[in-house]
């Protein structure tokens, strides 16, 4: 007949009222549990998560995956593979369109990375590629969801939520979910999991009018006078909260008026880079002027944060959706990100910190073999390229993945996956089992079912791990 | 019935038997093979999900008999006799398809065994034992449950204080509180019930008049003097109408992707204001959401109200530039499915599109039948934009003054389009002469004339014109865009219509449109019919029978669902607490008989939603103080048998309209368009065809629109700014997300929302400087800010705390002009009071 949730609403309330508080579920978080160690090969080998998000679609053809078929091809009409019933803009001609930059092999492994990645080229023996990734849906948003999700249209939970849920937080003081830069609410959402495990989107100021968090300036002409309101209605909350007992929401208002207070010097303090050493700078890119500036800085917070514990951090770098002209667009979005991605990774690997954190790199989707030109008359050299989820490429670091490893490969013009084939589900399964927890454990009740983030699929991918 | 239940799994029956059918022959070392190789592995690891002793079948696919793996379950045929090595199982072996067994991959040995053994043309001897496993949960058991049963009308049950009780319903309560032994708590008092009964019925609170008029009022009727004022007010309308709005996707965007508008969206939410200020019945308002447009009407304003109605099944989010049309369709149809089941039956019909019910008696029949019919009225079309759709809109008819009202409206559109052509024509002939003049100028100066001088003034302020004239063409030209885009006001509304050829539809296998299965009868659910679902006549869709069999007074779950969410608004929790779901892994109701005697007394009142709420609030429970009891809060900490009254924090709305309506800045409304789109700087570029369709962004608010109530505000998919963004912080249903009952965060973000954000800023300087402005007194100042933000009279240690903190901040305030202090000093203090809890919250 019916079960109670595992929780009460009120309890789940009171953990909410918490602020950042997380709701750890003992039996999930080997780290903390000492029967954990007899459970064999599901020791966690990652405690945090760094997943940086290329939004839009990175072409994996001009970065990771080219196909001599395709360059011999150039220009010239190739058979279509998709089904006949999609409909095409601009792609009907299906022109192959050759890899815009050398990519060679790197590292001992001989990992193929493209020229225009020279700084990723370099840390190649720590990175995982997988070559056989593989989505569901063709469109920004509903792709997106999925990555994020599991799912393209329902509102769930995204896998920063699902990982504050299932990890709880390591550090009292701090969120156990963070998305820089985030595209989108449905991207850091907790779903029907309580909100307590929903992302801190936080931007990155770049001058003195851009704020970390949204109304964290003091709206009043000095701080003693805010302080001195702030007293005021805590006093008035005081006293109704003498009458009302009890009430959770109530009390984690009266504490969250004072967490905000401390927000507003604790939060500057913490996106300030103005402390960190000219060597750091100049690791990450970051400087006045330079293309790497901003996500250097991302980078460099994301390291910051996860260092002191947040779990699940998230950086958001967009422009990767290029449909036109993608030999002029692609090395402009390289050089806004290489260094600082691999800058990240020398960071963790020098602070002994690659080990135990995971680093995820990956667009919603990949791009086609063939060109698209939306205009029909434009000369095949400022062609783009239209989505594509049959395949794409994405990589992995640190966390217990095997480093200087190629997984997967696709077929002759880079369309299908022919080997190794790596799921959304199946990445969101092997990066809940780095972190010590079972995918199909992992559920939330809601509706009369038991949720997951995989849903009902999923399948570790355990020939990537170290 | 029964009959009609069989009649179903007869067509969905299987139909490839013909492998089956042959006896086949198989040699004594090709069943050795079997017996020692395939069959222990079937047992082990497939048997617990595909066989006939499965508890639950999974994917009708059974493994334990050779025919069940040639016939195969929703995905087809396990075994390919003709093309072995494409075989299904084989597949699903390889983790290529489905990953089976799902535990993890079988050896590599073991897969190639099965390889060879279906090679060898499946020698296999099993035959099918009976008892085959049809439905995850059978019918009969599946009536069992509470909420299929009928509505019955229970005693109304003995108390140990009958005095109590205002309403019968309060027997009820009192009932379950006797046999805890537990005691209600004290009445609220009147400034606190009157604030709570305004805020839940209208989403405002009290004025100081209302409050006057209440305390002042010792007549017996004074209570339901509040009550029939709140319930005639249109805020009651606005109120209600949004709690709808969260079952329905609704956002003035079409789907996700582009910043899409929907134009018409808001005639839908209009309709729901309309319809909850007068009352309309809630079986009329069933009907009219699913099958308005194939009702009688008896005018041109009721056809339009009809049609309009039907957008319930429109609005949502379409993800209209998926470039799969069959894949659209089908998703459409399903958020369309599972909006009925959630909104009225309080069922999770999603869950059926790929797979039985695991839970419910609900099987893939009854979903492919209602969605055939929701497949019958088309609900978009193709665009000349790239890959994109829209959602089909219907003409509304019009009254004769509508008519002419609007006629006389494109006239004067069509003139004001005339002039700004006519306007842009002069001036191309302008610019024509000034060029040439230039130009001419220019000859002269390279041929050295003597009036140099004079020439370069003359071609400086050409040149200043030439750039006026160029930078005014492309304002029009923009402007010309717009006007021609938008040429045509007839009144439309994104509405349902009967398809061209309305038909029954096959089972999508998995839900995959490209995998039909056995075509089935366009019908209803089973578990909860009275009677077989009537004859579909031809030519129709089968909305009219979807609509009357959902409205029935014998349809025993929507009368308790309808009933039960007017509970949860009122009291904060459902007397089922999950009320979107009323499945069998749904929470029990805790009160079972109060249930069913709301929803008799509903049907009596010929389903008024207003009378019960009437009721409901006039009632003793709905009265009671939401002060604590130490002794009861042991015992029920959740007041889940309504010892007390839950404090609820306002919603979104609700904080945003109270602020307005505080500081004195409300603007009323009458509805109409949320969307801007009459500013071009709004729409993006307005071409007729092209890659992406035209795309909308709040750039520009219509002068006014952030002084009227939220509901009015257009609701986007993405990238809310300015005073939307309380909706973002404050819990609003996403609008890709259908959900009866939002979630109560608290989250640090909120309180610097309400610290520092603009909109409790600008409101607590309003009502300062209305204060300031009023009385010149500031004790009286005080009496009205408490009486105005938590509608109760000051107390006196509240006063004294005050007016010390004005004297403080007056010392801490660094500014010399006094009045300028004093309006800072008292923005302050309003400003602390709208962030104190007793306004973010209804005690």
């Amino acid at each position: 007949m019916s079960f109670p949730p595992p929780f009460s609403r009120r309890r789940m309330l009171q953990t909410a009222a918490c602020g950042f508080g997380g709701l750890a579920l003992a039996d999930l978080v080997h780290a903390a549990s000492p029967t954990a160690t007899q459970l064999p090969g599901f020791m966690p080998r990652a405690k945090r998560v760094i997943f940086l998000f290329m939004a839009g679609g990175p072409s994996q053809m001009d970065l990771f995956d080219p196909k001599p078929f395709i360059r011999e091809r150039h220009g010239q009409k190739i058979d279509s593979p998709l089904p006949p019933q999609v409909i095409q803009v601009g792609t009907e001609k299906y022109l192959a369109l050759r890899e815009m930059a050398p990519v060679r092999p790197r590292g001992e492994s001989g990992m193929m990375i493209s020229d225009l990645m020279p700084h990723l080229a370099s840390v190649a023996d720590e990175i995982c590629l997988l070559r056989g990734m593989n989505a569901d849906n063709p469109q920004h948003a509903s792709a997106t969801n999925q990555f994020h999700t599991g799912v393209f249209t329902e509102v769930r939970p995204s896998m920063g939520a699902w990982i504050s849920y299932g990890l709880g937080t390591e550090n009292q003081n701090l969120p156990s979910f963070v998305s820089i830069h985030a595209p989108g609410v449905r991207t850091y959402g907790s779903g029907f999991l309580p909100a307590a495990h929903q992302g801190t989107p936080l931007t990155v100021p770049l001058n003195e009018q851009t704020l970390p968090i949204e109304n964290l300036r003091n709206a009043s002409p000095s701080e003693s006078i805010q302080r001195h309101r702030l007293n005021l209605t805590q006093r008035l909350n005081q006293s109704l909260a003498e009458s009302v007992r009890g009430d959770a929401n109530m009390e984690g208002m009266i504490q969250n008026m004072e967490l905000a207070f401390r927000m507003q010097t604790t939060t500057p303090r913490l996106v300030d880079l103005s402390n960190e050493t000219k060597n750091t700078l100049e690791l990450y890119g970051i400087g006045g002027g330079k293309p790497s500036d901003r996500h250097g800085r991302a980078c460099l917070l994301a390291r910051k944060l996860s260092e002191s514990g947040i779990r699940f951090v998230q950086v958001t770098m967009d422009g990767w959706d290029h449909h036109g002209d993608i030999r002029g667009n692609l090395p402009r979005l390289c050089a806004q990100t290489d260094q600082p991605v691999a800058a990240l990774l020398k960071d963790l690997k020098q602070r002994g910190l690659l080990e135990e954190t995971l680093v995820l790199w990956s667009g919603e989707f990949g791009r086609t073999p063939w060109s698209q030109d939306l205009s029909g008359t434009a000369p095949i050299d400022t062609h783009g390229r239209e989505h594509q989820p049959e395949s794409f490429c994405a990589w992995m670091a640190g966390g217990g993945i095997r480093g200087g490893m190629t997984w997967g490969e696709t077929d002759h013009m880079g369309y299908n996956v022919v080997s190794g084939k790596v799921h959304i589900h199946d990445l969101h399964a092997t990066m809940l089992h780095q972190l010590g927890v079972d995918h199909t454990r992992l559920t939330w009740n809601h509706l009369g079912r038991d949720f997951r983030l995989t849903d009902v699929h999923g399948s570790i991918v355990r020939e990537i791990l170290a | 019935m029964r009959n009609l239940v069989s009649a179903l799994f007869v067509l969905i029956a299987p139909t490839s038997f013909i492998h089956a059918s042959e006896p086949p022959k198989f040699t004594e070392a090709e069943l050795t093979f079997f017996e020692s190789k395939i069959r222990p592995v079937l047992v082990e690891h497939c048997h617990e999900c595909h066989s006939a002793d499965s508890k639950i079948l999974q994917g009708g696919l059974r493994v334990d008999h050779r025919a069940g793996l040639l016939t195969g379950g929703d995905s087809g045929a396990a075994i390919d006799p003709d093309k072995p090595a494409d075989s299904l199982l084989l597949k699903a072996l390889r983790h290529d398809v489905f990953a089976m067994p799902p535990k993890g991959k079988l050896p590599d040995s073991i897969i190639r065994d099965f390889e060879t053994w279906i090679a060898m043309g499946v020698p296999d001897p099993r035959e099918a034992v009976t008892g085959l496993t049809q439905r995850a949960v059978s019918l009969e058991e599946g009536r069992r449950h509470w909420a299929f049963q009928i509505i019955t009308d229970p005693p109304v049950p003995a108390v140990s204080d009958s005095n109590w009780s205002l309403d019968p319903l309060d027997h009820f309560v009192l009932a379950k509180l006797d046999a805890a032994g537990l005691r209600p708590v004290a009445d609220a008092n009147r400034h606190v019930w009157l604030r709570r009964v305004s805020l839940d019925l209208t989403g405002l609170p009290p004025t100081p008049a209302d409050i006057d008029a209440f305390v002042r009022d010792d007549s017996p009727d004074a209570y339901a003097v509040v009550v029939d004022r709140l319930l005639g007010s249109r805020a009651f309308g606005e109120r209600w109408a949004r709690h709808w709005l969260d079952l329905t996707g609704y956002a003035d965007m079409m789907g996700t992707s582009n910043n899409v508008f929907a134009e018409h969206a808001w005639r839908y939410r209009d309709y729901l204001i309309d319809a909850y200020a007068k009352d309309k019945p809630f079986d009329r308002f069933v009907r009219e959401q699913i099958a308005g447009d194939l009702m009688p009407a008896g005018s041109p304003e009721e056809q339009a109200e009809n049609i309009t109605a039907t957008g319930f099944l429109m609005v949502g989010d379409v993800e209209i530039v998926e470039p799969d049309k069959a894949k659209m369709e089908a998703d459409h149809i399903d958020t369309q499915v599972t909006k009925i089941g959630m909104a009225f039956l309080g069922m999770t019909l999603g869950c059926v599109r790929c797979h039985d019910h695991k839970f419910d008696p609900i099987t893939l029949p009854e979903y492919y039948g209602i969605a055939g019919i929701l497949r019958s009225s088309p609900a978009t079309h193709k665009i000349p934009f790239g890959v994109w759709s829209r959602l089909n809109a219907t003409d509304l008819p019009e009254t004769s003054e509508q008519l002419a009202a609007r006629t006389k409206q494109e006239a004067e559109h069509e003139a004001h389009l005339a002039a700004m052509n006519n306007e842009r024509s002069q001036l191309e002939t302008e610019k024509g002469s000034v060029l040439e003049e230039l130009k001419k100028l220019e000859q002269a100066a390279s041929a050295g004339s003597e009036t140099v001088e004079a020439n370069k003034a003359r071609a400086e302020s050409l040149t200043k014109r030439r750039d006026e004239i160029a930078g005014r063409q492309g304002t029009l030209g923009r402007l010309i865009q717009h006007a021609e885009f938008f040429r045509s006001k007839a009144p439309r509304a994104y509405a349902m219509h009967d398809g061209d050829q309305p038909a029954d539809m096959p089972i999508y296998i998995r839900g995959n449109p490209y995998a039909p299965g056995a075509v089935v009868p366009r019908s209803a659910m089973l578990v909860p019919s009275w009677e077989a679902f009537p004859e579909i006549p031809a030519g129709q869709s089968g909305r009219l029978q979807l609509a009357e069999w959902l409205a029935d007074r014998r349809n025993p779950l929507t009368p308790r669902v309808a009933v039960n969410r007017i509970w949860q608004k009122l009291f904060g929790e459902g007397i089922v607490r999950s009320v979107d779901y009323f499945g069998t892994r749904g929470d029990l109701p805790s009160h079972p008989e109060l249930l069913d005697h709301l929803a008799t007394r509903f049907l009596q009142n010929g389903w008024s939603q207003k009378q019960l709420i009437r009721d409901l609030v006039l009632s003793r429970t709905y009265r009671l103080s939401s002060t604590n009891d130490a002794a009861s809060a042991a015992v029920d900490p959740d007041s889940r048998l309504l010892w007390r009254m839950n404090p609820q924090r306002l919603d979104a709305e609700a904080l945003r309209d109270s602020l307005l309506a505080i500081s004195g800045e409300l603007i009323a409304s009458n509805g109409g368009p949320g969307l801007v789109l009459e500013d071009v700087d709004n729409c993006g570029d307005l071409v007729q065809a092209g890659v992406n369709p035209p795309n909308y962004a709040h750039r520009k608010p219509r002068p006014g629109q952030e002084f009227q109530r939220t509901i009015y505000l257009p609701v986007l998919r993405i990238n809310t700014t300015g005073d939307d963004r309380i909706r973002t912080h404050f819990d609003f249903v996403n609008p890709a997300q259908i959900a009866g009952q939002r979630s109560q965060t608290v989250v640090p973000t909120q309180a610097l929302f309400v610290m520092n954000g603009d909109l409790f800023r600008k409101r607590a300087k309003g009502l300062a400087d209305s204060l300031l402005a009023e009385s010149p007194e500031t004790g009286t100042r005080l009496e009205q800010l408490w009486l105005r933000v938590v509608n109760r009279p000051i107390s006196d240690a509240e006063r004294s705390t005050a007016a010390a903190f004005l004297t403080e901040l007056g010392a801490m305030i660094n500014e010399t002009d006094s009045a300028a202090r004093d309006s800072l000093a008292w923005q302050e203090l309003c400003h602390s009071l709208l962030a104190s809890n007793e306004f973010l919250f209804r005690l």
